[in-house]
């Protein structure tokens, strides 16, 4: 049973990387040749997943307001990576139990006692991460710490990148079928409370989303960065249209060209993988400040000269 | 009028109310019997608590005790069932997020939408049953919005916004409509424009409670009022709760509550010191 499974993933694995290919072998060999080693395939189709469910997310967390949240999800991640480790469970277990506990403590705190929401945050994530620090500095290299903290996504492992595939999955199904519900919680809440809707569900399972896609993005773009896939890509779409649905394309558009291109720089170049995956998605964003036709600066500065002209 | 009626029919029956904000008391031992098909008006001075009374109907806050029925049966069945329409204060809204004014509109179906075939669910919009689209179309029209269907709702100016927070209301075909000051902050035409279509729903067999500030207007269009201050300070027809030593009595009670809440919150601080 298990090794059918383990056949199946793997083959699996085998022609999504085999699909992914045949686009990038019909590029100029100076660009595709970076692609021909097996490690490179693996992490491109992984930071491709990676980027797609957290541009997907990141629209959600831009228009909430959650951007201290991810931070401090992905924060709470460490100390679990740690436990899991001692008892040897697989390393994901860990992460999603410590990200869940704390928004849920950081949730507890905030409504039970005077201290405001981002004192909560503030306190949870930072010693949630002093935690796993000091977890991980009893049993681990810090080569391992760093990996944890800034991703490794060209040592990515058949393992991690099959968990990237199913919380892709689990993340895409889920927006889907409760597509309305959650546009209406991240609208008007109230509205979706007055219409009936669970909203304590609906809270819930999005921070449950958003600790799921941090525990997939861990190996790729790490702990620290991956806050940035969270937020860039979806700010950088909510700058370029006034529709959701539009606005998650974008994003997840965002994502995947920046894991792309990033991956292949890092590549060229010799440089952080993670590191420059993030840049090339800030660089998106810089871009839509200064151009975007409706919300860009330069679109204001023009608007505001005619206004003054006229 | 007759009032008989009126008290066998209650759109919404509030039995012994305490609701708190942490610890602070905002509305105490509320008891309302709202009559059903009637304009209501809730009369009150600011923080008296009518908002928090519309957030208690509509379940995003939940009272510290007490029991909301709303025709004769717990108010969380109609909200279920999508009979009960709020159309909340401007403030109260996200106008910068990404949505335009026909799907803001179109969601007050969202909740109708949880009767359609499952099918129908997992697909675009375009494939949302017909009852949607006209319930849309009919209610945009009645605020004179439909050339505004396809703007982002951030683009329009402030009694527009108003329009478009209503026309979602309507759009929910709902036998109960909240209304959280609709009047406040808007244009005279748009203001006309909504007390018409208010008066036409009422026609039409609706229950309306409206929270406002606009005395004129209330005297002249509501059948029903409740005056509130933290406690009811009294209830029946316009003509006698909006008389001027009604009202005086009201503003009198808020100034008592403002002494009283000087003393409360001030005096743990005068203990440990």
């Amino acid at each position: 049973m298990l090794h059918t499974l383990d056949a199946f993933s793997s083959a699996l694995v085998a022609g999504l990387i085999a699909a992914l290919m045949v686009p990038v072998n019909l590029l100029p060999d100076s660009i595709s040749d970076a692609f021909q080693y097996a490690f490179m395939q693996r992490a491109l189709l992984t930071s491709m997943m990676v980027g797609a469910i957290c541009g997907m997310l990141s629209c959600y967390v831009v228009l909430k307001r959650w951007s201290l949240l991810g931070d401090a999800i992905s924060h709470a991640v460490l100390p679990g990576v740690a436990i899991a480790y001692l008892l040897g469970l697989p390393f994901f277990i860990g992460a999603f139990v410590t990200g869940a506990l704390t928004s849920l403590g950081i949730g507890a705190i905030e409504r039970h006692t005077r201290i405001k929401s981002d004192a909560a945050m503030g306190i949870m994530f930072t010693g949630a991460f002093a935690l796993g620090i000091v977890l991980i500095s009893k049993i681990a290299s810090s080569t391992h710490l760093m990996h944890i903290l800034f991703g490794n996504v060209l040592g990515v492992q058949q393992s991690a990148l099959l968990l990237t595939l199913a919380a892709s999955v689990v993340a895409l199904l889920v927006v889907w079928l409760a597509f309305r519900p959650l546009m209406l919680y991240a609208f008007d809440p109230t509205q979706a409370q007055a219409l009936g809707f669970n909203t304590g569900v609906i809270h819930y399972g999005l921070i449950l989303l958003l600790t799921l896609t941090i525990v997939a993005s861990l190996e790729t773009v790490g702990i620290i960065l991956v806050v940035a896939m969270l937020i860039t890509p979806g700010a950088t779409a909510h700058l370029l249209t006034d529709r959701f649905k539009t606005m998650l394309f974008i994003s997840v558009g965002v994502g995947v060209g920046s894991a792309v291109l990033g991956l292949w720089l890092s590549f060229a170049f010799d440089v952080a993988s993670g590191g420059t995956i993030v840049l090339v998605a800030t660089g998106c964003f810089f871009m839509a400040l200064l151009f975007s036709p409706k919300h860009g600066v330069l679109m204001r500065l023009w608007r505001h000269r005619q206004v003054g002209a006229s | 009028m007759d009032t008989s009626l009126a008290m066998h029919t209650a759109a919404i029956e509030v039995k012994g109310l305490y609701a708190a904000y942490q610890r602070q008391p905002v509305l105490e031992d509320i008891h309302l019997s709202l009559p059903a098909g009637r304009w209501t008006a809730i009369v009150g001075p600011n923080g008296a608590g009518k908002s928090t009374l519309f957030h208690v109907l509509t379940g995003s806050m939940k009272p510290l005790r007490g029991q909301v029925d709303a025709f004769g049966k717990a108010i969380e069945h109609h909200r279920k069932a999508g009979s009960i329409a709020y159309m909340a204060q401007r403030e109260a809204i996200e106008w910068d997020f990404p949505i335009s004014v026909w799907e803001t509109v179109m969601s007050a179906r969202y909740g109708h939408m949880r009767q359609d075939a499952w099918w129908r669910r997992l697909l675009p919009a375009r494939w949302h049953e017909q009852r949607h689209y006209h319930a849309v179309e009919k209610a945009l029209d009645d605020v004179n919005m439909m050339a505004f269907a396809d703007r982002p709702i951030g683009a329009l100016s402030g009694g527009k916004k108003k329009r478009v927070l209503l026309a979602r209301a309507l759009a929910q075909e709902a036998s109960i409509l909240l209304l959280d000051e609709p009047l406040a902050g808007v244009d005279p035409p748009s203001e006309q424009l909504i007390l018409d279509v208010l008066k036409r729903e009422r026609e039409a067999g609706r229950t309306i409670v409206m929270v406002t500030h606009d005395m004129p207007g209330a005297r002249r269009y509501v059948d029903h009022v409740v005056l509130i201050n933290r406690f009811i300070r009294g209830e029946g027809a316009p003509d006698e709760m909006l008389s001027d030593s009604k009202l005086a009595e009201l503003a009198v009670s808020s100034i008592e509550q403002s002494a009283y809440e000087v003393s409360v919150a001030g005096s743990p601080a005068l203990a440990t010191k």
